[in-house]
């Protein structure tokens, strides 16, 4: 048991680890292939050789990040199989699927023309690489489209049954999977976040140039595409981010309690936990500053709802956990005959708490002879890790707003033709870059642990989803990615830097010079 | 010829298009507002440069 | 036929043409990568024979990741089963693969040779590691794996990781990375000129025949090793639960379904003719042609392995009877369906975007090319 326990501490730790690595590249990738599209679009139409020597630019950036978000998108690939085959097989049937849709459908159509993008400028006509590009920026947010599918129905499983034939879940309705609020509100939400992590980079990246007097060009102009760009990302990302959370509070109330830190149910009108200090094992904040009033319309979206607090939860735990038991042994039965029955009417009636009496099963490896006390420790783990979720939560919203303010302030300059002037922001802009993806990661941690102790949400928990490994496999690679991981990074960001700093490649370009300009520029610009 | 093509061509979109439009707007609603949201950002953006142009055209300052 | 029989049936087939496009296009890349030091000996001749699949690598390897996917939706049991088991193999297998991104992107982004020199290094690692671990698996398949479930179906492996390294595995893989290198010989044939198409003729002829030799030897092997047949209780339109059948070991039935059908003699026989007339067309400047045969040895390499199981994909070798077999280790008839739709529509649509893309970037890649290209890696 101990063994087990520790098992999956490593196997929680290198997919945590693996996976908030990913996401350090994807959201740039994301939000930059959009912005690419953009930057060529106004190539095209405009044919002026600033815009071609921009997209050039970031897109070597691109393609920088591009080659570790792939790499490391392997290891995602995988992971599911090699530490958490129980898992695998207990939803494969249904969350296989959005996986092969999204190398169908999307890797091959970013991948095949990521090619086309960086090694073709010279092989095709100015329209057809537009089409690359935009091919490209397509085929990457369809990739998020499909894992946030995938990861929606971790959250909120729907369309499928547990079938005790197969002993596993069993896809029903395909479209309801692909159509749950939960994975459209998740894709918008996520793939807009990629949208301002980009915008904040080149907005960064471009103040570096303009603070030194290079690159006037280029920098200039990106700064004004991303600034524009990032200001409708960034009031996107802080709506879309506050209906995700309505639509997870109703699926996911034990997430939201973690998120507000949230004990005792709340009656209208509510309070809102700006900081506090959760204590888990207590079960209340041991100091809370509060706005009134707030929390309610935030979280109900509407004046008179109630929250079912932690508390509350625990004790709705411990009826669902006492009804799965004689499901859990309807299962075991029926494992040995799968017609029986009894035993399958008696899981027709149980099955949907199945999930709640494996949670038991960790303390009680009998379920039958569980004690109460073994049932409200299983019920109490059904809050997710409070103090971290809270935390995380105000880190990603405190970070979203000091961005949305940062770019109205970088809009309104960059209209007014002030920016070259505003020292002050220029120098604080490239220390901006780190914020979006410290929310990025923030995010994730909401999302995943605020998702313990499931895998898949109320139907499978953790600690019975990992593969039966030993603990040294585990260490054995742990070590092995830590070690690799950890070399990638360092390459990475000293390419990344030293491309940063050699710039793009501008040649003799000074800005709003007519005579080298491409010849699609004449004065049809002026009067458009 | 090749304007039969081109107008297939963009019919075949357009089909696409409306198809996507009606799905999306019956089932999907985030979806497809994420598709046209992500056009105005991009159309938007594209506009600031414009503005930008026209402005460094004039020598006023940007 | 019930339906779900033909849906069984139809993912078999495609899970074979999944490991064959994979085997292709990415055990091209990775030939090149491993025969990189060889192609190439200037920094300029390497730099001109990466740059040949620079434009493509990143869309092949999306074969590899499809074959994960799908896999994983078709045949969820297999995934689980199959990654978890051979733990240390897989994360063998991914870290290879996953420097050799880093290998393309980032090895000419910086003049010093000591920095090129370690890149190569990796693009060889990267090349070489996976296509053997790739036709290890397969090896192992055949001899079986140890492995059993529980009655919840939660797996376990009780075999050790050096286990999986037996001789007869090491020379399938050996086998599959010859393939790679005759793949790789041939695509460099088709984009390079001078030198390095007379060394990409001889890698190919070199790789081609030991691959034959190796074919040959596993296959005798095979022969003499213990085959599985199933006995009992498998019902090919039954729910996918391996754990209520019963099965064989007996030796040399992996040639059964070839004495029942012995048209079926034709799929090895693909290998060597392919192969042959292959080094023949490379031989005489057909490189193109020379490809595609590559492409059909493959296809008969991979046949062999399929037929020669059918019906099983993966047997165990400790508790026979919880082999997982096409009848009870698929998704349900649901996501089957779904999932045929999707591959429908959107496989052709793959073909034709890689072809084009390979269309545009056609043409040979010199050193000289290179120079001028302020794009090339």
């Amino acid at each position: 048991m101990q063994e087990l326990e520790t098992v999956i501490a490593l196997s929680r730790t290198q997919f945590a680890a693996t996976a908030l690595y990913h996401y350090l590249f994807v959201p740039l990738t994301l939000g930059l292939s959009v912005l690419l599209a953009t930057m060529e679009t106004i190539y095209v139409i405009s044919g002026r050789e600033v815009y071609r020597q921009m997209t050039q630019f970031w897109s070597k950036l691109f393609a920088i990040n591009f080659a570790l978000g792939v790499a490391t998108g392997l290891t995602m690939e995988f992971e599911f199989g090699t530490n958490w085959s129980t898992y695998s097989h207990f939803v494969g049937d249904i969350f296989g699927a959005p996986l092969a849709i999204e190398g169908l459908m999307a890797f091959f159509l970013e991948s095949t023309f990521v090619g086309l993008m960086l090694f073709g400028w010279d092989k095709l006509s100015r329209g057809k690489h537009l089409l690359v590009t935009y091919m490209v920026a397509l085929g990457s947010n369809l990739s998020a489209l499909w894992i946030l599918v995938a990861n929606a129905y971790m959250q909120h499983p729907v369309g499928s049954e547990f079938n005790p034939a197969t002993m596993r879940m069993e896809l029903e309705s395909f479209t309801a999977l692909f159509f749950s609020h939960e994975a459209q509100a998740k894709f918008v939400h996520t793939s807009v976040a990629g949208f301002l992590t980009a915008a904040i980079f080149v907005i960064g990246i471009s103040a570096f140039y303009m603070l030194r007097k290079r690159h006037m060009a280029v920098a200039v102009r990106s700064f004004r595409v991303a600034a524009l760009f990032g200001v409708f990302a960034s009031i996107g990302v802080i709506c879309l981010g506050d209906a995700l959370g309505f639509i997870s509070g109703e699926g996911q109330p034990n997430k939201l309690v973690a998120m507000e830190g949230l004990w005792e149910t709340a009656e209208a009108p509510a309070g809102f936990n700006v900081i506090a200090w959760p204590d888990q094992e207590a079960m209340e904040n041991r100091f809370a500053l509060q706005i009134p009033y707030v929390l309610t319309p935030l979280v109900t979206h509407s004046f008179d709802g109630t929250i079912t607090g932690a508390r509350d939860l625990v004790h709705r735990a411990e009826v669902r956990i006492r009804d799965g038991i004689p499901a859990l042994v309807a299962l075991e039965t029926l494992s040995d005959n799968p017609n029986d029955r009894d035993a399958l009417r008696t899981f027709r009636i149980h099955g949907d708490n199945l999930g709640y009496a494996l949670l038991v099963k960790r303390y009680a490896p009998d379920v039958t002879q569980a004690t109460p006390e073994q049932i409200t420790q299983a019920a109490r783990d059904t809050i997710p890790p409070v103090g971290p979720v809270f935390w995380s939560f105000r880190i990603m919203i405190a970070a979203a707003f000091l961005m949305l303010g940062f770019l109205i302030l970088a809009t309104i300059y960059s209209l007014r033709g002030q920016i070259t002037e505003k020292r002050t922001f220029l120098k604080i802009a490239p220390w901006m870059i780190p914020v979006p993806f410290i929310a990025n990661e923030a995010g994730w941690v909401v999302a995943e642990l605020g998702r313990q102790p499931w895998t898949v949400y109320g139907q499978l928990p953790t600690w019975i989803s990992a593969s039966t490994h030993s603990v040294g496999y585990m260490i054995f690679s742990l070590v092995g990615f830590v070690a690799i991981y950890t070399i990638f990074i360092i390459v990475e960001m000293f390419l990344m830097v030293k491309f940063i700093r050699k710039g793009p490649d501008d040649g003799p370009l000074p800005p709003a010079e007519p005579a080298v300009a491409a010849p699609g520029h004449t004065s049809q610009w002026s009067q458009a | 010829m090749k304007n039969i093509l081109l107008f297939a061509f963009w019919f075949l979109v357009g089909l696409i298009t409306l198809f996507l439009a009606i799905v999306l707007g019956e089932a999907g609603a985030w979806y497809l507002a994420w598709v046209l949201g992500t056009v105005m950002m991009i159309l938007i953006a594209a506009t600031g440069t414009v503005i930008l142009e026209v402005d460094d055209e004039q020598d006023r300052p940007y | 036929m019930e339906i779900y029989i033909v849906l069984k049936l139809v993912w078999w087939a495609l899970l074979g043409v999944l490991l064959i496009g994979l085997a292709v296009m990415v055990g091209m890349d990775m030939g090149v990568g491993a025969g990189l030091r060889y192609l190439g000996r200037t920094d300029r001749e390497r730099r001109t024979v990466i740059n040949m699949i620079a434009p493509h690598w990143d869309g092949n390897q999306v074969w590899f990741i499809l074959g994960g996917g799908a896999v994983f939706a078709a045949w969820p049991t297999i995934y689980a089963t199959a990654f978890s088991g051979l733990y240390v193999v897989m994360l063998v297998l991914l870290w290879s693969m996953i420097v050799r991104p880093l290998g393309f992107e980032y090895r000419s982004k910086l003049p010093s040779q000591r920095w090129r020199n370690l890149w190569d290094v990796t693009l060889f690692i990267s090349g070489a590691v996976p296509m053997i671990v790739f036709g290890a698996a397969m090896g192992n398949m055949l001899r079986g794996v140890p492995f059993h479930f529980e009655w919840n179906m939660v797996s376990y492996y009780t075999g050790s990781f050096i286990a999986l390294f037996n001789p007869f595995a090491v020379l399938c893989g050996l086998m599959s990375i010859a393939l790679a290198l005759y793949q790789g010989g041939a695509m460099v044939m088709n984009r390079g000129t001078g030198v390095i198409r007379e060394r990409a003729c001889n890698l190919l002829t070199m790789a081609g025949l030991g691959a034959l030799v190796l074919f040959t030897v596993c296959g005798l092997w095979v022969w003499l090793m213990p085959g599985y047949v199933l006995t009992g209780g498998a019902e090919p339109a039954g729910p996918a639960m391996p754990l209520r059948k019963t099965v064989q070991k007996v030796s040399g039935a992996w040639l059964n379904n070839f004495a029942a059908y012995p048209l079926l003699w034709l799929v090895p026989g693909l290998v060597y003719a392919g192969v042959l007339a292959g080094i023949a067309c490379a031989r005489r400047g057909l490189s193109h042609v020379a490809w595609w045969l590559g492409a059909l040895a493959w296809a008969g390499t991979i046949g062999t392995v399929g037929t020669a199981m059918f019906p099983f994909l993966m047997p165990s070798s400790t508790n026979p009877g919880h082999s997982l077999t096409v009848w009870d280790a698929s998704s349900s008839a649901t996501t089957l369906g779904w999932m045929l739709a999707f591959t429908a529509i959107f496989i052709p649509i793959v073909a034709v975007y890689t072809s084009w893309a390979f269309w545009v970037m056609r043409g040979k890649v010199t050193p000289e090319t290179i120079e001028h290209d302020e794009h090339a890696y």
